[in-house]
């Protein structure tokens, strides 16, 4: 069941209005919100909802051990307990297949030739973002960051609320579970902007995205050498706007519809195309994994406080595994890589030229851009043969035969909202909070008949559903 | 005037002097009604024979009670107490829940095609099939009142753009 569809707005139209009427009682509230949660999921799998209340079984139990040991050596088992325990699920639903091919492979370059057990197996659906959620609650809960949740429900409900479940935002335990304490409230604030968001998201996936998937990017990904340079640019520039449209207006839609169940989220995205580095990109991308990322591998790893080395090999690190979470993949292990690189070389410069004696900011963006985009060939690539098919295509001058006015305009305009003013949807939703609900109900049904009037039929799974 | 002055049961005063007892058995903790007790009986004394004037209790002050005419002043009547958080929250709930029926029903009446669309990609079952030919008469009927004409006129408008060649290719 995804966001942009009919049956999502029917299954919604039910949680509000269920969820708002059982606003006196917290507990009942959560449960169905719960329930709901798991219907969602069994959309795709029902199989999988075993999986998902194990998962929160696990860590909520982690979660209790911890809180009642006193002794640090077993609250350090405990923790380190959890942590693997997470990583078993996470690795061996999404990387046991990967590692037992490269396995293979490692053996049979050797000539120790080998039948290696290969299961087919299927990716469970945000997978990679209830585990991430389950290790930062048992690690919270270690810390002394986060009390532990009063309840298994809270837990089951932390991991399991739809709008984050199936790709994030990455949303911790310190940002939930105190919401979850009281029945939530819905203010006129959080409602307008919830609309907005959801519009604005509903348009960035299935007219921007869409067009661009369809038109450009898919044929030009499919079959590099077909292409010309102008094609091919064009392609990867599309590619760079489709995948911030595609996964920031998920983001999006999901902060807005937990904003008008009363929850609110933190934002994932920050204008990411206009950093000026890649240590900025990484402020503004996917903020949610970004911090995970530094607070769970890079801090433990020893952050930046052993030395400049040290620093630089740990970001390096955070970021090759960084990559690997996207999925198992060479292409994005070099993702990562590339990443982890560039930020290696922005402070090596910068312990060198000096703090803020860089390039202008102008020519820091250029650069940072490009940069991330020849990083979007390897992310958008399923091999490195058909990546760098594209990266020597960019050299073959011919006309450009995919490119159409409307296919530029898109791209010109998903760069352009790099743009805008920082907190517009935030500036527009408090200028438009007086108006009579008559009015707002006409605002957004007229915006929600815009995007369904242009949208191409059908909607494409979201790109990060498959991480 | 009575035309049947000697009949027993028309009481010869316009109001019957007495109730006669009530047939019905009193119910629990009933009090006797005032108007049947003795009225001649006095109600017992509170006079205190030792008792200097002086000392007895006076009167309460009357309590201030504003004429709400003149409290009212110029308003029309007197503003409401402010509403407390939970009233805001009850009213800002209200509020979305109307935005969202009222953008629901915009979209019933103006996108009805997308139902169509919808239901048309679903697996036949017993409830798509119910849903399909619902949608399709709702759309039919919204057609003909010419709701569906806004969402294809977006549509055509939007096709010419998405279709639109270079000038000279």
């Amino acid at each position: 069941m995804l966001f942009p569809t009919l049956a999502f707005g029917v299954f919604f139209l039910f949680v509000y209005f269920t969820a708002w009427s059982l606003d006196r009682e917290n507990g009942r509230r959560k449960l169905f919100l719960l329930l709901a949660s798991w219907f969602f999921y069994a959309q795709w799998d029902w199989r999988f909802v075993g999986l998902l209340i194990a998962s929160a079984i696990l860590n909520w139990g982690v979660a209790v051990l911890i809180d009642r040991s006193d002794a640090q050596g077993r609250r350090k088992w405990l923790v380190g307990l959890g942590v693997a325990c997470n990583l078993l699920i996470l690795g061996f639903f999404k990387y046991y297949g990967f590692f037992v091919e490269q396995a293979g492979d490692l053996l049979t370059r050797f000539g120790w030739e080998r039948d290696l057990p290969l299961l087919q197996i299927v990716l469970p659906v945000g997978i990679s973002f209830f585990t991430f959620q389950g290790i930062s609650y048992v690690v919270d809960v270690h810390r002394g960051k986060t009390p532990v949740a009063k309840s298994l429900l809270d837990v089951m409900l932390l991991m399991s609320f739809f709008p984050h479940l199936v790709a994030g935002p990455i949303v911790r335990a310190s940002d939930l579970l105190p919401q979850f304490d009281r029945a939530p409230r819905l203010t006129r604030e959080m409602a307008t902007h919830g609309l907005l968001l959801i519009c604005w998201g509903l348009f960035k996936k299935t007219v921007i995205a869409s067009e661009l998937s369809t038109r450009l990017v898919d044929p030009v990904f499919f079959d590099p050498s077909s292409y010309g340079a102008l094609d091919l640019l064009a392609a990867v520039y599309g590619y760079a706007v489709q995948i911030y449209c595609d996964f920031s207006a998920y983001s999006d839609m999901a902060i807005g519809i937990a904003a008008l169940l009363g929850y609110s989220f933190p934002r994932n995205f920050d204008q990411p195309y206009r950093a000026s580095s890649m240590q900025d990109f990484w402020r503004r991308w996917h903020i949610s994994l970004s911090s995970w990322l530094r607070d769970y591998l890079y801090v433990p790893l020893g952050g930046g406080k052993k030395g400049l080395i040290r620093s630089c090999l740990n970001v390096f690190i955070t970021m090759l595994l960084g990559g690997l979470w996207h999925g198992a993949a060479w292409t994005f292990v070099a993702w990562g890589a590339l990443h982890g690189g560039v930020q290696v070389v922005e402070r090596l410069g910068r312990s060198v030229i000096g703090e803020g004696k860089g390039p202008p900011a102008w020519l820091g963006v250029l650069v940072t851009f490009h940069i991330v985009c020849l990083g979007w060939i390897l992310f958008r690539a399923e091999t490195f043969p058909m990546a760098m098919e594209v990266l020597n295509g960019l050299g073959r001058f011919e006309a450009a035969t995919l490119v159409t006015p409307f296919l530029l305009t898109l791209i010109v305009g998903g760069l352009a909202m790099h743009w805008l003013p920082p907190r517009a949807i935030e500036g527009i939703s408090t200028w438009l909070k007086p108006a009579p609900s008559l009015t707002m109900g006409l605002l957004v049904g007229a915006a929600i008949l815009l995007v369904e009037a242009v949208r191409p039929d059908g909607v494409a799974p979201f790109i990060y559903f498959q991480f | 005037m009575n035309d049947r002055p000697d009949d027993p049961e028309i009481p010869l005063e316009p109001f019957p002097m007495a109730i006669p007892a009530s047939p019905f058995p009193p119910l629990e903790g009933e009090v006797a009604e005032p108007y049947l007790e003795d009225p001649a009986a006095d109600p017992p004394s509170d006079w205190i024979e030792a008792a200097d004037a002086h000392d007895l209790p006076t009167a309460p002050e009357p309590e201030l009670v504003s004429n709400p005419l003149v409290a009212l002043g110029r308003f029309a009547f007197p503003p409401g107490s402010p509403p407390d958080e939970e009233g805001v929250a009850a009213r800002d709930r209200r509020w979305t829940s109307r935005i969202i029926v009222v953008a629901t029903v915009f979209l019933l009446i103006f996108n009805a095609v997308s139902i169509q669309n919808w239901s048309r990609q679903q697996a036949p079952g017993w409830v798509t099939t119910t849903v399909r030919r619902l949608a399709d008469v709702w759309a039919e009927q919204i057609a003909q009142l010419g709701a569906d004409q806004p969402r294809q006129a977006l549509r055509d408008g939007y096709e010419a753009s998405r279709d639109a060649e270079w000038a000279g290719s």
